[in-house]
């Protein structure tokens, strides 16, 4: 197993946020966790990449333990993150964004190239690369996020609802993009209200419900879930 | 009268020097920390110690005293941000509370370390460059326009051309998504305060034998520099710079032509009209204000 997560319990303050949570990615696979507003599913993600302390519980990546570590020690490890609201640097450019991405990396020609790749993978991201990052719309910041979060060389990409705010054809464009990296070889946990995107791209799901695990399963069993279809795919 | 009008251009090219190295320390602290630091204008004035114990008492080289004020003052940033900041993250208010403590204490210092008056510095150079009879720069102020001009130009670069200076701004603009970069967010507090700390101290060390060195003497920069930040707009560097010349210029004239009591007025008066044109500064946007 790539990521492991075992019971884990989150607080905010004196209130739990989500209980005894336990979360599989194995190597190469499309995870992804669904659910309503408040359910739990941007905590677990945080919980992963270390910006959330746990109450309880262990998290494993490549059989390391790395729970309590602090962020940015987790994403040398391997792990990158790209958060809710896409959180790009506003008064950056497209380029310092990207490369900001790298900060951790020493290997400076393969760093060179890894650009090449994410400016041929985005052209639109080449294009504006001298511009400042708040003036591109979302789509394209999302992309820039996805960027970014590529130039840290990981083993696993964490997305936070990848496809908020955006147009049906962005959404489907970035569909394309999770497909794409994926089949390069990096796993991926894809935290979405879009449950019809999610459980379309991934291999397994999670469902929580209010901080608790309610469901889980291959993604095409829970797409036929009765349960699945009435509460989240509106069928 | 252009004779006049050239030599207080000069003057005013002076003082935007040190003002700007002053405002754009406080600015960086700002940026990357959160926190407002009211103790800037005492480092400033630790600095000029450092050249007072150093230069004038221990006949070290001025440059070499100078170096080490740089060098002192930017430790003491270190100081701040372990002993005070970092315990007081996510506490922003609690930061500048703390930062007021620190500057009495570096004043008793002071006071314990060199008494109550004014020190006596030694000129480092006569020499005066004559553009004509009555339009002339003296070396010693030369060479503080020489280094605000390399010190800024050199924090440009980094923190537009290098590694680092990408994770300050990062993190000065989303911390949470720098660290998620891998950026450790203790690291880029530490140099923001080194160079923030570091340039206040070397402003206080150049200008220490141009203007009366006391131990309040950090009262009257850190009035200055509040303006010319406010009028720049928060968290802004090149806002810093271009009010500090605005400022510096609009002070030094209203100086010479009237008195600095009116001039300080004006100076006031300037920040006001500002805010009620444009309540961010010149160059801030409400998201950062």
């Amino acid at each position: 197993m790539l990521l492991e997560m075992r019971d884990i319990n989150v607080n905010y303050g004196k209130i739990s946020a989500i209980r005894n949570i336990s979360i599989n990615v194995p190597e190469g696979q499309i995870v992804t966790i669904i659910g309503g507003n408040g359910a739990g599913k941007t905590t677990s993600l945080r919980a992963m990449s270390g910006m959330l302390p746990l109450k309880s519980g262990e998290i494993h990546f490549e059989g390391k333990r790395i729970d309590g570590m602090a962020p940015h020690k987790i994403v040398a490890h391997g792990i990158a993150h790209v958060p809710e609201g896409r959180r790009i640097f506003p008064d950056m450019t497209v380029e310092e964004n990207l490369r900001t991405g790298a900060f951790l990396r020493k290997d400076k020609a393969k760093v060179e190239n890894d650009l090449k790749d994410v400016f041929e993978r985005f052209p639109r991201l080449h294009e504006r690369r001298r511009q400042r990052a708040q003036t591109m719309s979302g789509g394209e910041q999302q992309m820039l996020a996805i960027g970014r979060a590529l130039m840290s060389d990981p083993r696993i990409l964490l997305m936070d609802e990848p496809s908020m705010g955006l147009a049906p054809v962005i959404v489907e464009e970035i569909a394309v993009i999770v497909e794409e990296i994926n089949a390069r070889g990096l796993s991926v946990v894809l935290v979405e209200q879009n449950a019809v995107l999610a459980l379309e791209l991934a291999n397994y799901a999670y469902v929580l419900e209010s901080g608790n695990m309610a469901l889980e399963g291959p993604a095409s069993e829970l797409h036929d879930n009765e349960h699945v279809r009435a509460a989240y795919l509106g069928l | 009268m252009i004779e006049l009008l050239a030599q207080t251009g000069l003057n005013a090219v002076y003082a935007a020097s040190y003002i700007s190295l002053v405002a754009v320390g406080l600015v960086l602290i700002f940026g990357v920390m959160g926190v407002i630091n009211f103790a800037h204008g005492e480092l400033f004035m630790a600095g000029a110690y450092v050249v007072v114990a150093l230069y004038a008492q221990r006949f070290v080289p001025f440059f070499i005293a100078v170096a080490a004020g740089l060098v002192f003052v930017g430790l003491l940033g270190l100081l701040m941000e372990r002993a005070l900041f970092r315990p007081l993250r996510d506490n922003p208010l609690g930061g500048l509370v703390a930062s007021i403590g620190f500057l009495m204490i570096l004043q008793a210092l002071a006071v314990m370390g060199f008494g109550v008056r004014m020190e006596y510095i030694p000129p480092v150079t006569q020499e005066v460059i004559a553009f004509s009879d009555k339009v002339r720069l003296p070396i010693s102020r030369l060479y503080v326009i020489i280094a605000a001009v390399v010190m800024l130009s050199l924090l440009w670069y980094f923190l537009k051309r290098t590694r680092f200076g990408w994770a300050l701004r990062a993190s000065a603009q989303d911390p949470q998504a720098a660290a998620l970069q891998g950026i450790s967010v203790t690291l880029t507090a530490k140099i923001a305060m080194f160079i923030g700390a570091g340039f206040a101290g070397l402003a206080g060390a150049l200008t220490a034998p141009l203007v009366s060195v006391n131990p309040y003497m950090g009262h009257s920069i850190i009035v200055t520099a509040f303006i010319v930040i406010i009028v720049g707009g928060v968290g802004s560097l090149e806002g810093a710079v271009l009010a500090s010349i605005v400022y510096a210029f609009v002070h030094t004239f209203v100086t010479t032509f009237y008195d600095g009591v009116i001039a300080d007025i004006t100076g006031l008066m300037l920040m006001l009209i500002v805010l009620i044109v444009k309540p961010t500064g010149l160059f801030g946007s409400a998201d950062r204000a």
